[in-house]
């Protein structure tokens, strides 16, 4: 409780004075955005999905069987020693045993390839459904691997979060039905984890070093760098009603808001990322949408309404001169639609692009880009290094689809769970449309970030999981600032979350 | 210091308008945190003098009680914060985390809103009205005003917090400009002879392209005048050359123009550019200067074809010419576009892009309902990495050079290739 009378006459409430003011200056960001995601630029279309899902059983495999030796090697169960099996359809009858492969779930409402064409439908329209689960227990959980199929039942299914295309060890027996019993699931768990500042050089803070080893009370010590994230700033031509609050955001991160105590403690924020999102979706009202058959050549301002990029661009612009941001793009974002999408282009942003990387010259190739951009519109999903971090972040469409598979509002154990397969789009290629990889599966994580994010989620939400070998994992879900008005804020050094909520 | 009242005064009183403390210090080049004060202080000696005067809204930042938590914690002292703020009104499963809020709110709901707060950190007047401020997101017209002040330049001083690591990408516009420029004068000796000779325009562009690299670097010369010997029938081509010459012709003989066009450095070449652009000029329909250029090259055409001998054509040509030359360049880049085969827009770091004219099939239906192949022209944009490495200097320095060389256009080497070509045939 704080009254009026209290702050009165202080701080900024009082007569502007002679006082100088001292000027804050923002620390750098050390950051390095990896080209994990990128696609080639002669990307083609024509190859098939399943190779995907081979890489990905291929990759992980080794670690899942690693696991599940070391938990049931000389597990007995009446009798019977569970011997380890290659392939799914070697699964003998009867015999207690375990096998690696693909999660494949059959659900009623999961659209299809196959109905598509038996309807003689084409062109597929993205997902409308909200989940693919029907409540009546029509699901059916199989397990796959390149020789065949098999289906899973047991109640310990229940226990899990299961969804199509992750890789699990499943430890039971044939019945009858010829159906699996699983009595036990394992995963690959989360991947090894590099050390802090692996890719990147720390800074050289010898100063400060001496001052702690000299005089520890004299000098007061550094505040800790933060880092910025805000996801669905959704910049619309027609909603206005949060137009404010984007407003106050700005002023917020610019640090000319608030009054001199609080200014140097944003002063910290090193790096602003914005995780998807950052232009509504044109509304059903939007006078642009609406269907006219008048046709005009070239350029109609009346069907397009360009006011969302350019307020994103004057957004960025403005933050720019005091910050350095990473854009992920979103799924309401002009970018590729299927997974991973790459960069937002630089076309969009006519006043803020002069911050972004310059092109690499011809002879160079793409991994030549010496430093990021001041700007740097990366892909989605995105694996940087910022302070010394890995960073794993999303634009959410991974932990959407995830969500249509689980009768769950748990996203943060659905996040946890995608650590634990080691899959950041185990639902890609089936139901997250993704680009056809043939060489290479990058939605398995090679490295075990220190930070996950997700951007665009409903609400808030962090927590911190370990590995039993001692890693931890940051996760935090990006609530989308249309809605819910939050930002998060992270502490560089200790990766300690906080948000913060604009109202106006 | 005190014109602040004033401005307000005048603002706010007299023109109704609601003024932010960022739009305050753009105008006043005050430091925010001055106009936040000076805010508050027109606010409190408006209202002193009669109260309901002016209405501020107020930015508060700081700790709100946690919701679920009982509101038993009155006193709002530190120990009460810490407390309340890791209260358990989160599931278990998420951390709970110290979250802050950032509120507008007008003076009148200020009471109430405090009240809702543990902690405040930070309070200050964010805007003044004449009148109370019912929806905050009519706010937003108040607070983009800044936009319309260009900020970027004085804002630095203005804003608390600054970034000195701050990186842009050096603005390639300018340089830009002057290689488009040099590239498309460059370009036009190709694009024109392969205009006027018909057996020239099926060629493909790539070669077209990498002429003008060389013609870029410094070789130019060569190729204008090897297309010459083909398009040689053309009137206006030769018109043209003869023009060229007219300066040359007085002192300098053939004999010196062979080697020249061999070694021509930069100078001849760009003069070869820039007569090279003045032919190109016939064309563009647009603009008065060209059509009457267009008539007196075709009389000058016609007076070539009677008349074999170049130095009464010189003559004749020489006042017309040379002074429309010096008028017409500034406007001659652009209806020069319309006409090139390509026009190089960027040519940095070795990589060039640009547009380039084609032919397209069309297939349209008509009303009938028959399908109609056409062809039609139009701009296909290309990018590609080939480039000289010699185009660097030249783009650096591309603009004054461009022009600096203007006066030099008469001299004696460039002006000799083409006599030599002439005098050849």
């Amino acid at each position: 409780m704080v009254t009026l009378d209290e702050i009165a006459g202080t701080g900024l409430l009082q007569k502007p004075s002679d006082t100088p003011i001292e000027s804050l200056e923002r620390p750098g960001s050390d950051y390095k955005s990896l080209d994990t995601f990128a696609l080639p630029n002669d990307r083609q279309y024509k190859q098939q999905f399943a190779d995907i899902y081979f890489l990905r059983l291929t990759k992980i495999r080794p670690a899942v069987e690693e696991i599940a030796t070391a938990a049931w090697q000389d597990t007995e169960l009446g009798g019977e020693t569970a011997t380890k099996v290659d392939r799914v359809l070697d699964v003998r009858q009867g015999q207690l045993c375990w096998v690696v492969g693909t999660v494949y779930m059959d659900m009623p409402l999961k659209p299809s390839v196959l109905e598509d064409v038996s309807k003689d439908r084409w062109i597929s329209a993205p997902t409308t459904s909200d989940h693919y689960y029907d409540g009546a227990g029509g699901e059916s959980v199989m397990l796959e691997d390149d020789s065949g199929r098999v289906r899973l039942v047991g109640s310990v299914l229940k226990d899990y979060f299961l969804v199509t295309g992750c890789i699990i060890a499943v430890m039971g027996t044939e019945n009858s039905n010829g159906e699996f019993e699983a009595i036990d699931l394992k995963f690959a768990d989360l991947p090894p984890q590099p050390g802090r500042w692996s890719l990147s050089k720390p800074p050289q803070k010898p100063k400060v070093k001496n001052e702690d080893v000299e005089m520890t009370d004299s000098s007061r010590p550094q505040p800790s760098k933060k880092i910025a994230i805000v996801s669905g700033l959704e910049f619309s031509g027609t909603d206005t009603s949060y137009a404010m609050e984007l407003n106050l955001l700005l002023e917020f991160l610019l640090g000319e808001a608030l009054d001199p105590a609080a200014q140097s403690e944003l002063s910290q924020i090193s790096r602003l990322i914005i995780a998807g999102n950052s232009i509504a979706k044109p509304s059903e009202h939007d006078p642009a949408t609406d269907k006219k058959v008048l046709k005009k050549y070239g350029y109609d301002s009346s069907s397009y309404n360009p006011l969302p990029s350019q307020l994103l661009d004057t957004f960025l612009s403005s933050l720019l001169p005091s910050m350095p941001i990473t854009l992920l793009p979103g799924v309401q974002d002009p970018a590729n639609v299927s997974y991973p999408q790459q960069p937002i282009h630089a076309a969009m942003f006519p006043n803020a692009r002069t911050y972004t990387a310059a092109p690499p010259a011809p002879g160079q190739g793409q991994a030549a880009a010496l430093e990021p951009g001041w700007l740097d519109a990366v892909t989605n999903p995105w694996e940087g290094e910022v302070e010394g971090w890995r960073v794993l972040g999303t634009g959410g469409q991974n932990l959407d689809d995830i969500c249509r598979y689980v009768d769950s509002e748990d996203r943060l154990g659905m996040m946890e769970a995608m650590c634990r397969w080691r899959c950041s789009a185990p639902t890609a290629p089936d139901t997250l449309w993704s680009y056809p990889f043939q060489d290479d599966e990058p939605f398995v994580m090679k490295d075990c970030p220190h930070l996950y994010f997700v951007g665009c989620q409903p609400e808030f939400g962090t927590k911190v999981i370990e590995s039993p070998q001692g890693q931890m994992v940051r996760l935090v879900l990006i609530p989308s600032f249309a809605t819910t008005k939050e930002i998060v804020l992270i502490d560089t050094e200790t990766l300690d979350v906080s948000k913060v909520k604009i109202t106006a | 210091m005190e014109s602040y009242n004033k401005f307000l005064a005048e603002n706010v009183l007299t023109e109704d308008k609601v003024i932010t403390y960022r739009f305050l210090s753009r105008t006043l080049q005050v430091h925010v945190n001055t106009a936040k004060q000076m805010l508050y202080e027109f606010h409190r000696s408006q209202n002193a003098k009669r109260p309901g005067a002016v209405h501020a809204t107020y930015l508060v930042y700081g700790t709100k009680k946690a919701t679920s938590a009982p509101s038993e914690s009155q006193n709002g002292t530190d120990g009460d914060i810490e407390m309340t703020s890791s209260a358990p009104e989160v599931e278990s499963l998420a951390d709970v985390v110290p979250a802050s809020t950032l509120c507008l709110v007008s003076e009148e709901q200020l009471k109430d809103n405090l009240a809702d707060y543990e902690e405040v950190t930070s309070i200050h007047v964010y805007s003044i009205a004449p009148h109370p401020t019912k929806d905050m997101a009519l706010l937003v017209d108040a607070a983009n005003q800044v936009l319309s002040l260009n900020a970027s330049d004085e804002g630095k001083n203005l804003a608390s917090i600054t970034n000195p690591r701050v990186r842009r990408r050096e603005r390639q516009g300018v340089a830009l400009k002057a290689a488009a420029a040099s590239a498309a004068a460059a370009v036009k000796p190709q694009a024109k002879p392969a205009f006027s000779n018909v057996k020239e325009e099926s060629k493909p562009t790539q070669p077209v392209q990498e002429t003008v690299a060389k013609a870029l670097s410094s070789g130019l010369t060569k190729k204008p005048a090897s297309s010459l010997k083909r398009g040689g029938n053309s009137g206006i081509m030769q018109a043209f050359s003869k023009a060229a010459t007219k300066p040359t012709k007085v002192n300098k003989e053939a004999e010196a123009a062979t080697p020249s066009s061999e070694d021509s450095s930069l100078q001849p070449m760009s003069d070869d550019g820039e007569d090279d652009d003045e032919m190109s000029q016939p064309k563009p329909r647009a603009g008065p200067g060209f059509r009457t250029k267009r008539q007196r090259e075709e009389e000058l055409r016609q007076m070539m074809e009677e008349d074999d001998e170049e130095e009464e054509a010189q003559e004749k040509e020489e006042t017309p010419e040379e002074e429309p030359m010096e008028e017409e360049e500034p406007p001659a880049p652009e209806p020069v576009k319309e006409e090139e085969a390509e026009v190089v827009t960027t040519s940095a770091n070795g990589r060039r892009r640009g547009k380039r004219r084609i032919m397209r099939k069309k297939q349209i239906m008509d009303d009938q309902g028959y399908l109609v192949t056409i062809q039609e022209p139009g701009w296909e944009s290309f990018s590609e990495d080939e480039a000289p490495p010699p185009t660097k200097p030249k783009t650096t320095s591309a603009a004054p050079p461009a022009q600096a060389s203007k006066p030099k256009k008469a001299g004696p080497k460039g002006q000799g290739n083409i006599m030599s070509f002439f005098s050849k045939k």
